[in-house]
């Protein structure tokens, strides 16, 4: 049988001692394929950006595996696990720069000069799809609002072309529009592109345009919903 | 040029008289310095005699062991003041700043001794280790100053590292900005200095140069060396610990080491 896109298995995740971060995460598992939605709903605190943030890297487990693909992804060079695996945080952070460099930023990377670096149509296009077409891309990134802001670093992780997005909690600062085209956003990535999105929303958002898998994540243990 | 005379050991204890001037304006304003004043000015004659007959040894001997003992000794002083303003307890820093003051400051202070001076050999006693010890009391302050500025831009600009890296960026490439700007928070008082030496004060080792007797012009000559090399000594020094320092911010798989968010 083939790998799945996605494969956790036993992952768990111990506070630092003092640190302020309550609960911890214990024998987490799931798997995903390509195309798949998931939805990770629980309470505050419960470990759900603890869990994107241990996917993407950015924190050391205490124990479990994690494939990518069929291969363990603490062997993987993390900037290419990072750039195959997208985090898209709660808070949109931009750099002091023009919205064209930010939107550019990935391409200065090493690790991406493999990558196509979108042309001035593709982009354009895709300011349009996220609503901010007729901005002036010499103006500075952080003029813009909070929405404007997480609708340019969704931009942004997708010129990488991701097979996975992790999105955390990514409309919860935002204005109802903002809000409608992220949600869309991350569906259509899903439908047309094939992509897995793991999408952790702490409100409750119904997909409209695909059927999530919805799991919970309540006091550091995971399970899933069944229809 | 005749040099000043002697200073006898009555009247150094004159000089108490500045101390006490200052212990006596403390009581009488209740300013609570009497304790650190006595202790700081026992220290200072302890310190220093003991420097003096230290030195007076290790110069009489001319032995390479003697001066490299005190070499590594006045940089594990150093790098102990600066771990007590540091206050970072995620990462260890102690000794990787040692080994780069060590490396950093044995380069600047060979070149002065051995190519500049022309002392033979170059680590003759008299010429290095005075020299290197204007070095490190100079580069520990630059060092401090960089290694503060590094880890609390890695800490305040958190989310803006992790977005790098999170766009497929090395822990090198996402840090980048961060070292840079340590760096030059470490230089900009050693810079400060150059454009204010001879105009705004007459530097320690000139006047003290001066006071001996020394031709000005040539305690000058020294004087611009040792600036010099005290820039060069601060550039390389915060250089090679801001780099080295910052990747072991990162732990295995570019990830912050730092713990809690």
């Amino acid at each position: 049988m083939a790998d799945s896109l996605l494969r956790v298995s036993g992952l768990s995740w111990t506070p630092p001692d003092g640190a302020g971060v309550h609960g911890g995460l214990r024998d987490v598992g799931f798997s995903a394929d390509g195309g798949e939605f998931l939805l990770i709903a629980g309470p505050s605190g419960g470990g759900k950006t603890t869990l994107l943030r241990l996917l993407a890297g950015l924190e050391e487990r205490s124990g479990g595996e994690i494939f990518l693909d069929g291969k363990e992804t603490s062997a993987l060079y993390p900037p290419v696990l990072r750039r195959t695996m997208a985090l898209l945080p709660q808070t949109p952070t931009v750099t002091d720069d023009t919205i064209l460099n930010n939107l550019l930023l990935p391409f200065s990377f090493k690790a991406n000069a493999d990558l196509r670096r979108p042309d001035d149509e593709t982009l354009r296009a895709l300011l349009a799809e996220f609503l901010l077409d007729g901005m002036d891309l010499q103006a500075n990134a952080r003029i813009l609002s909070t929405g404007q802001r997480q609708r340019l670093c969704l931009i942004r992780s997708l010129v990488l072309e991701p097979r996975i997005l992790l999105m955390d909690e990514p409309v919860s600062a935002l204005d109802p529009e903002s809000r409608s085209a992220v949600e869309e956003a991350a569906q259509r990535l899903c439908l047309s592109r094939g992509a897995c999105v793991i999408f952790v929303s702490h409100a409750g958002f119904a997909p409209t345009l695909v059927s999530p898998r919805r799991l919970v994540l309540k006091d550091g243990t995971l399970r899933e919903e069944t229809a | 040029m005749n040099g000043l005379t002697e200073i006898s050991l009555w009247q150094l204890a004159f000089g108490l008289v500045f101390v006490l001037a200052a212990g006596a304006a403390s009581l009488a304003r209740g300013l609570g310095l009497g304790r650190d004043l006595f202790f700081g000015t026992v220290r200072t004659f302890i310190q220093l005699f003991l420097l003096g007959y230290v030195l007076v040894f290790i110069f009489r001997s001319g032995q390479l062991a003697y001066v490299a003992a005190f070499y590594c000794m006045m940089i594990f002083f150093a790098v102990r003041i600066i771990r007590g303003r540091v206050k970072e307890k995620d990462v260890h820093f102690a000794l990787p700043v040692f080994f780069t003051m060590f490396l950093s400051y044995i380069v600047v202070s060979a070149t002065v001794t051995g190519v500049i001076v022309g002392a033979t050999p170059w680590w003759r006693p008299e010429a290095f280790l005075p020299l290197a010890g204007m070095v490190v009391g100079n580069s520990m302050n630059a060092l401090a100053i960089t290694l503060e500025r590094l880890f609390s831009d890695l800490r305040s600009r958190r989310d803006e590292v992790e977005m790098m890296l999170c766009l497929g960026a090395t822990d090198r490439e996402a840090s980048k900005e961060i070292v840079s700007s340590a760096v030059r928070a470490g230089m900009i008082p050693s810079i400060n200095s150059m454009m204010g030496v001879g105009v705004v004060f007459i530097p320690g080792m000139a006047s003290g140069q001066i006071l001996a007797g020394a031709d000005p012009v040539m305690a000058v000559r020294y004087q611009i060396v040792v600036m010099l090399m005290l820039v060069g000594s601060t550039a390389l020094g915060s250089f090679l610990t801001a780099h080295f320092i910052a990747r072991r911010c990162f732990g295995k798989g570019m990830r912050l080491a730092f713990k809690g968010r």
